[in-house]
């Protein structure tokens, strides 16, 4: 095994690796802000709105992402009538996908964190005479984004590994080149570069989180 | 002359009477007492005046604006006009944990009432210092013992500059050997003048301070007086077993 092999193969794969990390970002830029709308959908007084967001939520991480990926892919253009509309390319339908199963789970996320704030918080805040927005994005923000940064790090590393589901919806990424050298020079190396690749990206995604977390730690 | 006025307050919590007909007023420059046993109602009366909590009937007059008339609220504009007179603190302290001991103070009127920054850190810092916490203003809460949260908390209250501060057992959480740093603090208070409403457990703080104690028992005042009358000659037998329980 040759270090040339190695360098000729790792070139195709980064390129692969390069779709992996834009659907992530794409997919955790906007996921986390639609799943924090969706916890005060949960959370708001209008209960058709908290019913409806919880009835999404429930839909969204109660059935496979796979499967999910496959109805945004193929199962939206057979819709009868509007379907021809509906037919998307294969990375924008991905990254929907993505954007839509993820906020489920992020909204979960910031609901527990919400959920742990103590009501002397809103008590405090109330008496000084903040109003009800002065106290979300004062008082009550800060700590749930706070609270939250340690489940945020867990699912963002599920994330980068959930990206492999493109293979699924053959969009070229990662595992797409691993797999097609693999075949075609008849050796597994592809897979164990593909799988130092993931480590690379969860490692400095942890590292990341454990700044972000140090900088929010309060002390 | 009387800063705060309230009037026949009924408060119900499903079927338990907690505030059965609640009439007391509180003059001007004032410290008064709130004892009684655990259950009375003294907290949901003290959050009552506060608007933590929603009265079902009666009346709470602030230096003569309504708060709540006969049961009915005063507009929202008005509510919190009323309730800016206020100030509370609570026994476990709800300070923000996110923010600094300083940041802590100035939130709030950077907020509500819009004053400079360099104003406002004159205030904070000159609180801080009445309180004995000036130099630990940069810290965040965890890391100050339980009476220095609560003495942080009370120069907060004061931020707002309220003409009424009202205190909710505020060293019930504390551990013993650090309730005298902040009753100390509420002393000081009192001698500036500062009108007080305290709930509390502290009966030797109550008879020192206090100039009237109101004794509440099962959602009703049974007794109000000065400390002598109240701790000395109680005309009901349930404040005598109160005290008999309570002053040792
Ligand atoms: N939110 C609530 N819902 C239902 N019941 C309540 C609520 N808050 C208070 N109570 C009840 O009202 C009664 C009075 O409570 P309150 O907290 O005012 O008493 P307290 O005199 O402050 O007691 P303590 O000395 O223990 O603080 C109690 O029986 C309590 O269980
Ligand atoms: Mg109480």
């Amino acid at each position: 095994m040759s270090l040339d092999y190695i360098l000729t193969i790792l070139k195709p794969m980064l390129q692969g690796s390069q779709m992996t990390l834009l659907l992530f970002i794409i997919a955790i830029v906007l996921s986390i802000p639609l799943g924090f709308l969706l916890t005060l959908a949960v959370n708001s007084s209008i209960k058709l709105l908290s019913l409806l967001a919880q009835a999404y939520i429930y839909i969204m991480r109660g059935t496979p992402l796979l499967l999910q990926l496959l109805i945004i892919c193929f199962g939206l253009p057979m819709i009868p009538g509007i379907g021809q509309y509906l037919v998307l390319d294969r990375f924008t339908a991905a990254c929907i996908g993505f954007i839509l199963n993820y906020a489920a789970y992020f909204a979960e996320i910031f609901r527990g964190g919400l959920l742990a704030i103590d009501k002397g918080q809103y008590e405090a805040a109330q008496v000084l005479g903040l109003n009800k927005f002065q106290t979300t994005v004062r008082v009550i923000l800060p700590q749930m984004f706070r609270i939250a940064i340690p489940s945020l790090a867990n699912e963002s590393v599920t994330l980068i590994k959930d990206t492999a589901l493109l293979y699924a919806v053959a969009v070229p990424e990662l595992l797409h080149f691993a797999e097609t050298a693999v075949n075609r020079d008849f050796t597994i190396v592809p897979f164990f570069i593909a799988g130092i690749i993931y480590l690379i990206m969860t490692l400095i995604l942890t590292l990341l989180f454990k700044w972000i977390e140090r900088r929010f730690t309060f002390e | 002359m009387a800063i705060m006025e309230v009037t026949n307050l009924k408060k119900t919590f499903g079927d338990l009477e907690v505030l059965k007909s609640i009439t007391f007023d509180v003059q001007k420059n004032e410290v008064v007492a709130v004892i009684g046993p655990s259950g009375s109602g003294k907290s949901t009366m003290l959050r009552s005046l506060v608007h933590l909590e929603k009265i079902d009937d009666g009346t709470i007059n602030i230096d003569g604006e309504y708060l709540v008339n006969k049961g009915a609220y005063a507009s929202p504009s008005d509510l919190k006009k009323a309730s800016t007179k206020m100030g509370m603190v609570f026994q476990h302290f709800n300070l923000f944990p996110h923010l600094t001991v300083k940041e802590n103070l100035e939130m709030a009127p950077k907020l509500v009432k819009k004053v400079s920054a360099q104003e406002l850190s004159r205030h904070s810092m000159e609180l801080l210092e009445k309180v004995g916490m000036a130099d630990k203003a940069s810290a965040y809460p965890s890391n100050l013992s339980g009476g220095q949260k609560q003495r942080v908390a009370i120069a907060r209250a004061l931020m707002m500059q309220p003409d009424i501060l009202l205190f909710d057992e505020p060293t019930s959480a504390l551990d013993p050997e650090l309730t005298g740093e902040v009753l100390s603090v509420m002393k000081e208070l009192a001698k500036e003048q500062m009108t007080m409403i305290v709930v509390t457990h502290e009966m030797g703080f109550a008879r020192e301070v206090a100039n009237r104690v109101l004794f509440m028992d099962q959602g009703e005042i049974l007794e109000a007086g000065t400390p002598e009358e109240v701790f000395d000659n109680p005309q009901f037998e349930r404040t005598k077993a109160f005290l008999h329980r309570n002053l040792k």
